[in-house]
């Protein structure tokens, strides 16, 4: 039995009834419905409605027809789609990149909006503008305070500045207070002991650097560095500061801070310098007061030199509390002031020296 | 215009019409030529070539549109959208099918995604216009001409009219899919493997689409013959 001769059901005639009006089946299916409905009454009624149903569709206007019956509607798409393939086709422009150029056509456009635009972020900037700026300006006036804790480095010790020192006494201590406001990298306020060895190490520095400080900056290192006379390093500082510093003030009140160790060798050997080769009246006669103080050992009495009268020239012996070396040293001293007291140009380093040899053991000459 | 637009396109960059010969000869054979023939025109860059295969098939496409989406608007976004789509991409079109086909994939799934928007967010849409609206509506100087066209017969209009409505009503319960098939199908008289290719599917499946709303469209017109 060939498939054509094989019988379908109304059930399976059904569903291709559809397919068979709008001529989407097979030749076969074809040959095997129209046999079905040759010898169905059901299925052909069906079919009809079917191509009824079809043909009333069919013939139903479409919206094509009724939206665009007369042909207006594609030539407007036409025209849009060679006008989309116009731009799509044309070269991009070279336009260079401008700041904020949707802003200048926005204000282009709009004058007096733009104005009143301006005036306002004028005026808001300045509002803002003005206090951050004084307050960013005397944040930078802020200075650290740092509590002496870190030694400086060699790079902020060279880039220092020093815009302020104060020394104060310190309470049940030899060693006085010191605040110093510096300006290195940052602004910064460096407090504590003069012995303190970040706060000794700028006193110093500055003492020993006088080219870069000014002599008031100095005078005030000195004074506080007195009371750390003992350590090493200051009195390093020190002797250079009395023998060095262009500033005859800062010489002098080197001797000054020498003063508890002016009876040690090397504070001597400066002193007798200074009475030798010091170009300043001032620090001769500091010298000779401090190298009489030594050898005395007890403070020298100025106001006994400006009394005493010109003295004769004078033969000094040793005391006898010296030693051989100290001997030679106490000849030495005797020899300098006694050279002092004859050829110094200053009439009172002069009188002071001979009040001096007078006071360190006065003998007659013979 | 499209002759002043080709007379431009004769002329290079240059200002000169050196090459005018041949290519007035291109263009002036341009409607001769095969499909194929114009595709690689058009793909050579030929722009005339591409304008040409426009006018071919766009007849078409904005008649598939206007019938699948019911508004001008829409049914001309399809048409531009789709036509854009297919010049962007010329270039990848390797002749494995015909052109037409190839085209109607694209314009199917312009559609699809048209109607997928609308059915997803249908208070961004306009309503379609019916036919009592248009005059209340549209104030296009177009639109108006058309309406008083002399030919249209004013009581088979409203007849058919009135089958449209009902049937537009139904159409708006199919699936988008479904909607394509029956429009391709009834109103393009395309066969189904050739809706298949176009809408990237086999031809059983765009059946079982076509058999369902057909069985769709028969339960909501009922009695309509």
């Amino acid at each position: 039995m060939s498939p054509l001769e094989r019988k379908m059901s109304c059930k399976d005639i059904a569903p291709l009834l559809v397919f068979y009006v709008c001529e989407e089946v097979s030749g076969e299916e074809r040959a095997r419905i129209e046999m079905h409905l040759a010898s169905c009454q059901a299925c052909s009624e069906q079919l009809a409605e079917e191509k009824g149903f079809h043909s009333t569709l069919l013939s139903a206007p479409q919206s094509a027809d009724e939206l665009d019956g007369s042909g207006i509607l594609l030539s407007q798409c036409r025209s849009e789609l060679e006008e989309a393939l116009d731009d799509l086709s044309a070269p991009p422009l070279e336009e260079h990149w401008r700041p904020f150029g949707w802003l200048r056509r926005w204000m282009a456009l709009r004058p007096v909006w733009s104005g009143a635009l301006l005036v306002l972020v004028g005026g808001l900037a300045g509002a803002q503008l003005v206090p951050w700026l004084q307050q960013s300006s005397s944040n930078t006036g802020q200075a650290l305070n740092v509590r002496a804790r870190q030694p400086l480095t060699a790079d902020q010790l060279q880039n220092m500045v020093v815009s302020g020192l104060s020394v104060s006494p310190s309470p049940g201590s030899d060693s006085p207070t010191v605040q110093l406001q510096l300006s290195a990298e940052q602004p910064m306020v460096l407090t504590g002991r003069a012995d303190d060895s970040n706060v000794r190490q700028v006193l110093t520095y500055v003492v020993e650097n006088s080219e870069r400080f000014d002599a008031g900056v100095r005078l005030d290192c000195l004074d506080a560095l007195k009371a750390a006379v003992r350590d090493q390093q200051v009195r390093v500082a020190l002797l250079n500061a009395a023998r060095k510093d262009q500033n005859p003030a800062v010489r002098m009140k080197a001797l000054e801070a020498l003063r508890e160790t002016a009876g040690e060798d090397d504070v001597r050997q400066v002193l007798l310098d200074a009475l030798e080769h010091d170009g300043n009246p001032g620090v001769r006669v500091e010298a000779v007061n401090l190298l009489v103080g030594s050898l005395d050992n007890r403070p020298p009495d100025t106001d006994t030199a400006r009394e005493a009268p010109e003295p004769p020239a004078l033969a000094v012996v040793p005391p006898s509390r010296t030693s051989d070396e100290g001997d030679a040293s106490f000849e030495h001293v005797v020899k300098v002031l006694q050279e002092l007291q004859r050829r110094d140009p200053n009439p009172y380093v002069r009188l002071r020296s001979a009040a001096a040899l007078r006071q360190i053991g006065p003998r007659e000459m013979q | 215009m499209q002759l002043l637009r080709w007379a431009f396109a004769l002329t290079d960059e240059n200002g000169c019409s050196g090459r005018s010969d041949a290519a007035l000869a291109s263009v002036t054979s341009l409607p001769n030529l095969d499909e194929r023939a114009l595709v690689a025109e058009a793909q050579a860059g030929n722009r005339a070539a591409f304008e040409e295969l426009v006018r071919r098939f766009d007849r078409d496409v904005l008649r598939l549109a206007l019938n699948l989406m019911k508004r001008p608007e829409d049914a001309r976004d399809v048409y531009q959208e789709a036509f854009l789509k297919v010049y962007r991409n010329l270039h990848r079109f390797r002749f494995e099918c015909s052109f037409y086909t190839w085209l109607y994939r694209i314009v199917t799934n312009v559609c699809l995604d048209h109607l997928r928007r609308r059915q997803a967010r249908p208070e961004d849409q306009a309503p379609e216009l019916s036919p009592n609206h248009r005059d209340e509506g549209i104030s296009d100087f177009f639109e108006r001409q058309r309406e008083h066209r002399p030919t249209l017969d004013p009581e088979r209009s409203m007849m058919g009219q009135e089958i449209k409505a009902r049937i537009a009503h139904a159409m708006e319960r199919l699936s988008p899919r479904e909607r394509v098939v029956f429009e391709m199908k009834h109103y393009q008289g395309l066969k189904l493997r050739a809706i298949g290719d176009a809408l990237g599917t086999t031809e059983e499946t765009v059946k079982n689409s076509l058999f369902r709303a057909t069985r769709k469209l028969r339960n909501e017109l009922g009695g309509l013959r």
